[in-house]
Order: C-alpha cells, then sequence, then structure tokens
C-alpha cells in the first residue's frame, strides 16, 4: 500500500461501473470520486487534479479521447487509464499514442483494475 | 361494311371486360400471325370476288349485246316485211319478198334460239315464234285469196298480228337496252365500291392490329420499368386469348421468379451486412451489462462478509437487471438476424421503429447523434413482414447516421394518412443532403456514395423491394443544405371488425 494514498477519478456513463468501482477501489485506502458526466468530471478536475483518471472512451456527451487529451494538457503526473467495451486495436493504440498509461477492455474484475492502478502509481509515466 | 365496323369496336370491348382472371392455359390461341393471315385472306377474298364479278358482269354485257345486235337485225327484216306487206295491199306486189324477209327473220330466230331464249325465257320466245308463224299464215293465206271480199277480211287480222309483232319485238329491245345500260353504269361504279372496301379494311387493320401491337408493347415497356423498381409479381396478360404476346408474358414471368430469387439472395446479403455493422454496436452495449454484472459479482465475491443486508439485496436485484439487458440485447439482434420466409401480419408499426432505433442507438451513440421519435396515438395496425420492415428502417437510419456529423438530429415522425389509407414513417435529418445530380440514382441497385468498401449500394434498392412487395413506397424528399428526408408508406391493414363496420 503507498503510504499516500492516491485520488482517483473514475468516469462511466454507466452509473453501477462507478457504484462498484468505489468500494472496491477506497478499500485500499485510496480516494475515489465517480462521475457519469465528462465535463462535470473535467470541471471537478480542474478544480482539483487526481493521480488517476479512469475513464471509457464511447460516451455520449464527451468521448474518453477528448478527457484523456484536456487532463494530460491541463496536469502532468495524472496517469489515465482507458476502459472500453468497444475494444478495437486502433482504439487501443489511440489512445495510447495519445499518452493513455493503458487500456482496458470489458468485461473486467475490480482486481484487474487494481493491478494497473498499482502499476500506473510505481511506474513513472510514459 | 356494317359488319366491318363492329368487328372493330368489339375487341376493344373484349378488352376492357377485363378478363385476366381467366386462367392462361383456358384461354383461346390467336396467334399475331393467325390475325396477319386472316388479315391478307379477307383481302385476297375480297380481290378474288371483286374479279369474278367483274367478270361475270362483263359477260353478261357481252350477251346482251350479242342479244341486241340479233334483235336489231330480226326486228329489220319484220319491218321489211311488213313494208311488203302494204305494198302488196295496195299495188299487190312485192309478197314474195314479205315472205322472204320473215324466212330470213325465222332464220334468225331459230339461229340464235339458245341465246334469245336464254335472254327472253321460253313463254315470250314461244310467243314471238308463234306470232310469226300466225302471220306467216295469214301472210300466204292473202297470197291464195283472189277476190277483194276475202282479202279485206284477213287484213285486220293480218295487221293485227304485224303490229304486235313489231311491238312485242320494240319492247323487248328497249328492255334490254336499258338492262344493258344499267349494268355498263354497274361495271362502271364496282371499282368504286372495291376501293371504299379496301380502304375500311386498311383502316380496319390499321387501327385494330397495328394498334394492339404497338398498345402491347407499351405495356410491356412498363413492365420492364416495373421490374427495374423491384416490384417482381408476375405478369397476368390481359387478353382474353393466346398470342405470340403471351408466350413473351411467360417468358417475362419465368425471368422475374428468376430476378425475385436473386433479389432475395441479395436481400439476405444485404442483411448479413447490415448485422456486421450492427454487431459493432452491440458488442458494445453487450459488454455494458456484462461488465457490471461482472463487477458488481466480483465486488460480491471480495466483500462479502463486510456488506449489509441491503446492500447485498442492490447487488443481486443490479446482477438480474443487467443479465435481462444483456439478453434484450442479444434478443433484438437474433429477431433482426433470424432467416425467416417473408412473414405478412398486421404490424404496430410504432413498436417496429423502436425496435429499429434500439438496433441503431450505439451507431447513433458514437456518431455523437441526436435521434428522435414522434409517434402518432392510436395508429392503425400496417401490413408487412416485421424483419424486413426493421431491415429497411435500421438501414435508413445508419444511413443517416453515415450522413451526419458530430451534433446531427435525426428526426423520425410517424403518422397515418388516412384517406390513401398508408400509414408514413419518415426519416428526417439534417446532414449535407444528396445532391441533386444523384437524387435520381440513389435507389439504383450498387450505386453509393460512400467509401470504396464501405457501402454496397444495395441498401435503398433492397428498402424499396421490400416496401414495394408490401404495397407501399419509399420516396426521397430531399434538398441539399436542408438535410435529406425519406417518406415510407405503409398500407393499413383493416381487421375484420372495422371491414363489418363498413
Amino acid at each position: 500500500m503507498p503510504e499516500q494514498p492516491l485520488k482517483i477519478m473514475v468516469i462511466d456513463d454507466e452509473n453501477i461501473v462507478g457504484k462498484r468501482l468505489k468500494p472496491a477501489l477506497e478499500k485500499t485506502g485510496d480516494i475515489v470520486e465517480t462521475f457519469e458526466d465528462g465535463e462535470k468530471a473535467l470541471a471537478r478536475f480542474n478544480e482539483d487534479p487526481f493521480d488517476i483518471v479512469i475513464t471509457d472512451i464511447r460516451m455520449e456527451k464527451i468521448d474518453g479521447i477528448e478527457i484523456l487529451e484536456r487532463i494530460l494538457a491541463t496536469s502532468g503526473r495524472t496517469k489515465v487509464i482507458i476502459i472500453t467495451g468497444y475494444a478495437t486495436v486502433e482504439t487501443a493504440r489511440e489512445a495510447l499514442s495519445k499518452g493513455a498509461f493503458d487500456f482496458i477492455a470489458k468485461p473486467f474484475k475490480p482486481s484487474d483494475l487494481r493491478a494497473v492502478i498499482e502499476r500506473a502509481s510505481k511506474e513513472p509515466r510514459p | 361494311m356494317d359488319l366491318q365496323l363492329a368487328d372493330i369496336e368489339d375487341p376493344d370491348a373484349r378488352i376492357s371486360i377485363e378478363p385476366e382472371n381467366i386462367p392462361l392455359q383456358h384461354r383461346p390461341s390467336i396467334s399475331i400471325r393467325a390475325k396477319v393471315a386472316v388479315s391478307f385472306s379477307l383481302f385476297f377474298i375480297l380481290s378474288f370476288t371483286v374479279t369474278g364479278w367483274s367478270y361475270w358482269i362483263l359477260t353478261k354485257l357481252e350477251n346482251k349485246i350479242e342479244f341486241l345486235e340479233i334483235a336489231d337485225n330480226y326486228m329489220v327484216e319484220i319491218q321489211q316485211a311488213r313494208r311488203f306487206e302494204k305494198n302488196y295491199l295496195l299495188y299487190h306486189t312485192g309478197l314474195p319478198d314479205a315472205l322472204e324477209h320473215l324466212k330470213t327473220a325465222d332464220a334468225i330466230l331459230t339461229q340464235n334460239s339458245d341465246k334469245v331464249e336464254n335472254i327472253l325465257g321460253k313463254n315470250y320466245f314461244q310467243t314471238m315464234v308463234s306470232l310469226m308463224s300466225e302471220y306467216h299464215g295469214q301472210l300466204a293465206l292473202l297470197g291464195n285469196v283472189k277476190n277483194n271480199a276475202g282479202k279485206e277480211a284477213i287484213v285486220p287480222s293480218l295487221r293485227e298480228l304485224g303490229s304486235r309483232m313489231v311491238s312485242l319485238g320494240e319492247e323487248f329491245v328497249e328492255k334490254e337496252r336499258n338492262s344493258a345500260t344499267r349494268m355498263f353504269l354497274l361495271a362502271k361504279r364496282v371499282p368504286l365500291y372495291f376501293m371504299s372496301a379496301l380502304f375500311i379494311l386498311m383502316l380496319f387493320v390499321l387501327t385494330f392490329l397495328t394498334r394492339q401491337l404497338l398498345l402491347t408493347l407499351n405495356r410491356f415497356m412498363e413492365y420492364t420499368k416495373r421490374i427495374g423498381e423491384g416490384d417482381f409479381s408476375p405478369i397476368l396478360p390481359v387478353r382474353k386469348y393466346k398470342d405470340e404476346f403471351t408466350k413473351l408474358a411467360e417468358a417475362f414471368n419465368s425471368m422475374i421468379r428468376e430476378l425475385d430469387h436473386k433479389h432475395k439472395v441479395l436481400l439476405e446479403s444485404h442483411k448479413l451486412r447490415a448485422i456486421g455493422t450492427l454487431v459493432a454496436g452491440v458488442a458494445h452495449e453487450l459488454n455494458n451489462p456484462l461488465n457490471n454484472t461482472l463487477l458488481t459479482a466480483s465486488v460480491l465475491n471480495e466483500c462479502f462478509p463486510t456488506l449489509s443486508e441491503e446492500e447485498k439485496m442492490e447487488m443481486i436485484n443490479d446482477v438480474i437487471n443487467e443479465t435481462e439487458r444483456a439478453q434484450r440485447v442479444v434478443k433484438n439482434l437474433l429477431d433482426f438476424a433470424r432467416e425467416g420466409e417473408t412473414e405478412i401480419a398486421p404490424l404496430e408499426i410504432g413498436k417496429i421503429v423502436e425496435d429499429s432505433t434500439r438496433l441503431v442507438a450505439n451507431q447513433v451513440r458514437f456518431a455523437k447523434v441526436d435521434l428522435k421519435l414522434d409517434c402518432e396515438a392510436n395508429l392503425p395496425r400496417i401490413h408487412g413482414d416485421e424483419q424486413k420492415l426493421k431491415q429497411v428502417f435500421v438501414n435508413l437510419l445508419l444511413n443517416a447516421v453515415d450522413a451526419l456529423p458530430p451534433g446531427g438530429q435525426i428526426h423520425i415522425h410517424i403518422k397515418k394518412d388516412k384517406p390513401q389509407g398508408y400509414v408514413l414513417v419518415t426519416v428526417h435529418d439534417n446532414g449535407p443532403g444528396i445532391p441533386e445530380h444523384i437524387q435520381a440514382r440513389i435507389f439504383d441497385p450498387f450505386f453509393t456514395t460512400k467509401g470504396q468498401g464501405k457501402g454496397t449500394g444495395l441498401g435503398l434498392s433492397v428498402s424499396r423491394g421490400i416496401i414495394k412487395k408490401l404495397g407501399g413506397y419509399i420516396t426521397l424528399a430531399s434538398s441539399s443544405g436542408q438535410g435529406t428526408m425519406f417518406t415510407v408508406a405503409l398500407p393499413i391493414t383493416e381487421s375484420p371488425s372495422e371491414i363489418m363496420s363498413k
């Protein structure tokens, strides 16, 4: 467990994702905030940057790639993990080339995500 | 002439009865070849009749002229005989000359007895012969009687017989001359009658045969147009009888069957392509409930001891709901993809359009397009095949999504067109529209504006085929800049109770 709790932001328009990931990730002592709306999430991020942002790609109003770009432009130390149900090699490559830390395809278990968060907290940003 | 006019009107009357209901094999066979043959035969018979009649009338005239010559000769002899008779009575000379002329007249009659008898008839001929012999007898008697008193007794009867003979002869000559004149007149008129009859016959052939051929050719041209537009219902010839066009219609029908079969294959392949497009969206749609289920079940598993009863129940309900959501997604796609024969049934158009929008929901979401569905309340049911109709609407919606930039809008409106007996579904997008120069071609098979490998060019062509087959129509009302609007019209099904209430 890291000495300092991580501030994690989860963005997914499926509300169950946030609802389940919040307790699952908070178990390790990290601070988790969940959002269904990308715009609200970005507004919150601008107030107070997070260490890790987990975002879905395909969302109605604003898509994950845009969130990734805007967060990386705002905060250099934040690591962005992309999750999506529409997993194609192209979207994964695009996300990674634009600076995403990693890419997880739906469906996944909380432990899968925790492993990635674990790596993200230790490794420097690519 | 009247008969021919009636013949001209007859075939038209036959067509207007519309004998489509009579099965083809029960119709009598009248080929175009037979019609042409009959027309030519009519021409030939007419010419033959007129020629024959002319020949007959000229022969008859020839006989009459010959008879007139004989009659003239005969009359001359008789008149000569009478002149000598008068001379004898006045000057007592010339009786042998009178008898000589009478003999010549008798010779003329007997030599030409056949012809004269033929023209005058047996009775008249006999009268003439007996008159002449009586006159001859009286004349001979006159020669034998020497005293004046005896002569005076014979003279009245002799004069009487003589004048009767002359007037009878003159009467016949006059009669025959009149008859010959009439015949000449007739012989002059025959070519005119013939020309008129020929003209009418020509008119008949022109109007009846040619018009019928042209009309049928035009009808076949319309058939090809109809088939080209994807209407594969078979042709039923309207004629009451069979001819070469019937064979052509049969050939058309077998072509239509082939085309229909090919079209079905095309329809299926187009559907497979649509399914391919939809599957990408459905995968995402399916991954979300799967993810929700997996996350919920994992958390339930990891934190089971620490969770309250209430939380556990909520999670279990979430698992159930999300699994059902996945089930619905799969069912919707399966309903669309299921192969099946066309099943025509009364359907709720609102539900079909709604299912279609659900099928393309992910494409709509990915393209960041706004989709609005307006459905009039209490819509009558329509007549159609559920799967095929979904195929049409999915296709129209996918086209609209492809055409729209992010933020674009699709507006579907379902309303009644009661007086026409249709339900109208309009799919309106506010995209760039279809340029005018290609609007005429968008329903053509294999015509596509999408890049290579993206569109098959079959969507609208297949859609039109489907809608036409259901008795409806699909039209484009688009102008560049104002977006594109397609209207699908489907016939309303009348329920038995509605029919009863009429």
